[in-house]
């Protein structure tokens, strides 16, 4: 079940490369500016400050006239120390980051591309390095190594050891997903030699993500760095931002409240790491195009619709789709599906059929509201007549009554269930959830009763009641979802590619149920599918949609006997043909076997 | 089962090698620990004898005739008959007597400290995902900052702020030092009062980590089939966030603890040091200070034998809350 959406992916030409840049947006800009701000201040800052080890007597001075921000214990003017410390926390940061990935790329990368015993070994070493806590790692071999020996060198080698296992684990994951790419195993049988597949198809598609990953291993650098120096414990011969707050601590800045002295550093750790922090969410985003920001709401039913719910028709119908379009709102507006007018006769299976992005699933969920922005339902009427004889207009539903009419009245069988159950809930609770929000006052016996009866209809074992969907074959989920789609007794099912990815037995014996209990329980079905000839075998009507239009509707036996519309005969004519006739998908002539055939 | 045997086997293979690690560094490290710790020894009049030296001698190495792979194997021995050496700086008592006594406070401040952040910051987490495009999407820059502030800095301006300048809480200590450990009620309220800045400290520096994770792979729920499905079947908003997005967005959070629990062990050491805590942080810094080899070691074992611990406890409940996990064969 995929959510139509024009919004094209990026292509892999020219568009792939713009991709790979981050979005410009707000975040990113404060990102940039703090980190740029920080790093001209510990470039450019300890050029023009003076010396900050000088020695003044004038020791704990509150900030202002010559010393902007006071004074150390010594006199040392803190705005000096902090540009040399910034210098300092920066270059290990970088250097530690530097370190630290390209460690967690080898061991990440490489492993994970070679596959078998190597990769198993790098990655339970890496699970092992990931689960041994660093900094007491840190700390003792810190304790070992005499202070007249402890180099900013060694205090960066220590800190990457201890500080890349995290990202290796996230690059071997997405390098395995990579491997088994068409790309990467095009290259693989062309010949490629093993690091021409890593260097040019592989790490360029991992770019944003070690980029994600370095920043993410600079930011503990610097943390990490700090923590060791404040503890007295960082390299010997070096002034950072945490060898400053280590003396601020032990000259009692705290208690002499000499703000000025152990605030400013600690801050200048938290805004550079903040801005890197912002970097990534946009390098995220281009890893996860999900989370961009697009607010989660309801579609958007336009405000001046024009609301005439439909009059009953004599045709007893059950659902009246007016002059319905969509549109999906952007820079460029996609007219999605485009004055649809339909009407659903009670009891009846009316197919929809068209090719992949023709605008049929937008219309099926632009009728139950479950569009998502940017669509946007611009004009025309959603009315259904219920059996008692009253009409709901269902575009003018609060959000209330239209959580109440759903799957009450109109219930939906999605394509793909493996998805549409949550993998991690029992399919008895899935369906129970139902009967505790629609029917409050069942008691959990007969909500019990009713699921179990559901389940026999469509024939599955009540036993498998209590099974997660990633127990079930791909067909029983699919008659676990018909059963939940059943349990409210409906009146309009609308079934979007139900069967396409079962295989053919399984796809038949679920279309010849859902004939059955159209039959018994009297709904009516609106089908959706790309596959016409099936819509020949099962529908009464039938419309073909292109473009978002319906171009023709009529009876499926008209329809295939008699196409009208050049593009239904283009449609009958691209399936393949058993018999050598049109349509010779469907054994023998008979264009509908519901006609006899079937029940 | 077969899950459970492959994560207790890894967490054996983890234990070994920090056994083993704890065991090749001193070798390693210039100078020679020993002589440094017999020396400290006799300054606290202990009696440096054969058995004394050889101890140390397995622990740091150096020294005497015997191979290093008997020195390891006895090592080990030691190891798990709980004998971790002698503390030269708390003399006479055992390096194993030392952590026994610091230990409990840091778990219970950790163990405290953490749960609440890792609870809040997922329930918050969970509620800016599903809730984006509203005001709630101010709280993600608020807590990137929060996430990139240094665990002892935060220490210092807490301390600075509420210790020093309001007086609300104490500056440092674990406890009213009038009192004597008991579990009697006055000693357990000044336990709990001391230690509300430190858990403070570890609770706000650690929420925005799982509060970020949390609400990135809520968005990513939120677009998922199932979710839709819900919504299809009329269900209450609120039902659907909770039973359907969080209850599938949770399980990234909670594979990641370990992760983040090393990071929250390490922030916690410098807490504890900066509050003068008597958790077990503080007296590894002691140690190190001091050149107590015996006892740093001990101490860097026990953390990360903790650690593993609580992350093989975290593997064990995410099978519980992941169905897909206990698929046999």
């Amino acid at each position: 079940m995929t959510n139509p959406s024009p919004v094209t992916a990026p292509s892999r030409t020219k568009d792939g490369r713009r991709a790979m840049l981050p979005r410009w947006s707000p975040k990113l800009g404060v990102g940039l500016g703090l980190i740029g701000a920080i790093a001209l201040f510990g470039v450019v800052g300890p050029l023009v400050v003076g010396d900050p080890n000088a020695v003044r007597d004038i020791g704990l001075t509150a900030p202002g006239g010559e010393h902007w921000l006071g004074t150390t214990q010594t006199g040392q003017d803190v705005v000096a120390q902090i540009a040399f410390a910034t210098r300092g926390s920066l270059r290990i940061g970088l250097l530690v980051g530097l370190m630290a990935t390209v460690l967690s790329a080898v061991f990440g990368i490489v492993g994970s591309y070679a596959g078998g015993i190597v990769d198993e070994l790098f990655s339970l070493f890496s699970n092992v390095m990931l689960v041994i806590p660093g900094l007491p790692l840190v700390i003792v071999i810190a304790g070992f190594v005499p202070a007249a020996q402890r180099g900013s060198w060694t205090i960066a080698v220590v800190l990457a050891i201890t500080g890349w296992a995290a990202s290796a684990r996230v690059l071997r994951a997405q390098t395995l997903s990579l491997r088994n790419r068409d790309y990467v195993a095009a290259a693989k049988v062309a010949g490629e030699k093993t690091w021409r597949v890593i260097t040019v198809e592989i790490l360029p598609n991992l770019l944003p993500l070690l980029a994600s990953q370095f920043v993410f291993a600079v930011v503990l650098a610097i943390l990490s760095e700090a923590g060791l120096s404040f503890l007295g414990l960082g390299a010997s011969n070096s002034s950072t931002l945490g060898t400053m707050l280590y003396y601020a601590q032990n000259g009692f800045a705290l208690q002499r409240e000499a703000w000025w002295w152990f605030v400013p550093p600690g801050l200048v750790i938290a805004l550079f790491g903040c801005g890197l922090s912002l970097v990534n969410f946009s390098i995220d985003e281009i890893i996860n195009p999900k989370l961009r920001d697009v607010p989660r709401r309801p579609g958007k039913v336009a405000e001046a619709l024009r609301v005439t719910p439909a009059e009953r028709g004599e045709d007893d119908a059950v659902l009246t789709v007016e002059d319905l379009s969509v549109v999906y709102q952007g820079d460029k507006p996609v007219h999605a599906v485009k004055g649809v007018s339909l009407t659903l006769r009670r009891g009846e299976i009316l197919g929809l059929a068209g090719e992949s992005g023709c605008g049929k699933t937008t219309l099926a969920y632009a009728v139950n509201r479950l569009h998502k922005p940017p669509a946007e339902v611009t004009s025309g009427a959603v009315t259904f007549h219920d059996r008692d004889g009253t009409d709901t207009d269902v575009l003018g539903l609060g959000p209330e009554e239209l959580r109440e009419f759903r799957w009450t009245k109109l219930s939906m069988v999605f394509q793909g269930a493996m998805n549409a159950l949550s993998p991690v809930t029992s399919v008895a609770a899935q369906l129970d959830d139902v009967l505790t929000t629609h029917r409050p006052g069942m008691s959990r016996a007969d909500r019990r009763a009713r699921c179990v009866e559901v389940f026999e209809l469509v024939g599955v074992d009540p036993a498998r009641l209590g099974s997660f969907p990633h127990e079930l074959s791909g067909g029983m989920r699919q008659r676990v979802m018909i059963a939940m789609a059943l349990l409210l007794d409906p009146q309009v099912m609308i079934m979007d590619e139900p069967t396409t990815a079962l295989d053919v037995v399984v796809q038949r014996g679920i279309l010849l149920e859902i004939l059955k209990f159209r039959d018994e329980l009297g709904f009516a079905v609106l089908f959706i599918t790309h596959d016409l000839p099936l819509l020949l075998e099962i529908s009464d009507r039938i419309a073909v949609m292109r473009d978002g239009e319906v171009v023709e509707l009529g009876t499926a036996q008209d329809l295939h006997l008699d196409p009208r519309h050049p593009y239904t005969r283009e449609l009958l004519d691209s399936f393949p043909s058993l018999t050598g006739d049109r349509g010779g998908f469907i054994r023998g002539t008979e264009p509908a076997l519901h006609d006899g055939g079937v029940r | 089962m077969r899950y459970y045997l492959r994560k207790l086997a890894f967490y054996l293979v983890a234990l070994w090698a920090a056994l083993t690690l704890n065991f090749v560094i001193p070798r390693l490290m210039p100078g020679n620990p020993v002589d440094i710790l017999l020396a400290k020894l006799q300054l606290r009049g202990g009696s440096v004898d054969p058995a004394a030296r050889r101890s140390f001698e397995l622990l740091l190495g150096g020294g005497g005739d015997e191979s290093v792979v008997s020195q390891y194997l006895s090592y080990l021995g030691n190891v798990f008959r709980g004998d971790l050496g002698v503390s030269v700086s708390a003399f006479p008592a055992p390096v194993s007597q030392v952590i026994a006594d610091s230990l409990p406070w840091t778990v219970v401040l950790v163990g405290i400290a953490t749960l609440l952040s890792f609870l809040v910051g997922i329930a918050l987490g969970a509620l800016v995902g599903w809730k984006r495009g509203t005001w709630l999407d101010a709280l993600v820059p608020a807590t990137t900052v929060l996430s990139a502030v240094p665990y002892f800095w935060l220490a210092l301006i807490l301390v600075a702020v509420f210790a020093s300048a309001l007086g609300w809480f104490p500056l440092l200590g674990g406890y009213d030092v009038v009192l004597s450990p008991g579990w009697d009620a006055e000693f357990l309220s000044s336990a709990i009062y001391h230690g509300t800045l430190p858990a403070l400290t570890i609770v706000v520096s650690s929420i925005g980590g799982w509060l970020l994770g949390m609400r990135n792979m809520m968005v990513s729920a939120a677009s998922e089939d199932y979710v839709l499905t819900a919504q299809a079947k009329g269900l209450r908003d609120s039902r659907i966030m909770i039973r359907y997005a969080t209850r599938n967005a949770v399980l990234p959070s909670v594979a990641g603890v370990a992760i983040s629990l090393g990071f929250v062990v390490s922030g916690s050491i410098i807490t504890e040091q900066v509050f003068s805590y008597p958790g077990i942080g503080s007296k590894l810094l002691q140690a190190v200070q001091n050149n107590d080899y015996a006892l740093m070691q001990g101490i860097f074992l026990v953390i990360t034998v903790a650690v593993l611990g609580a992350n093989l406890v975290v593997d064990l409940l995410y099978a519980l809350i992941d169905p897909r996990t206990r698929v046999t064969g």
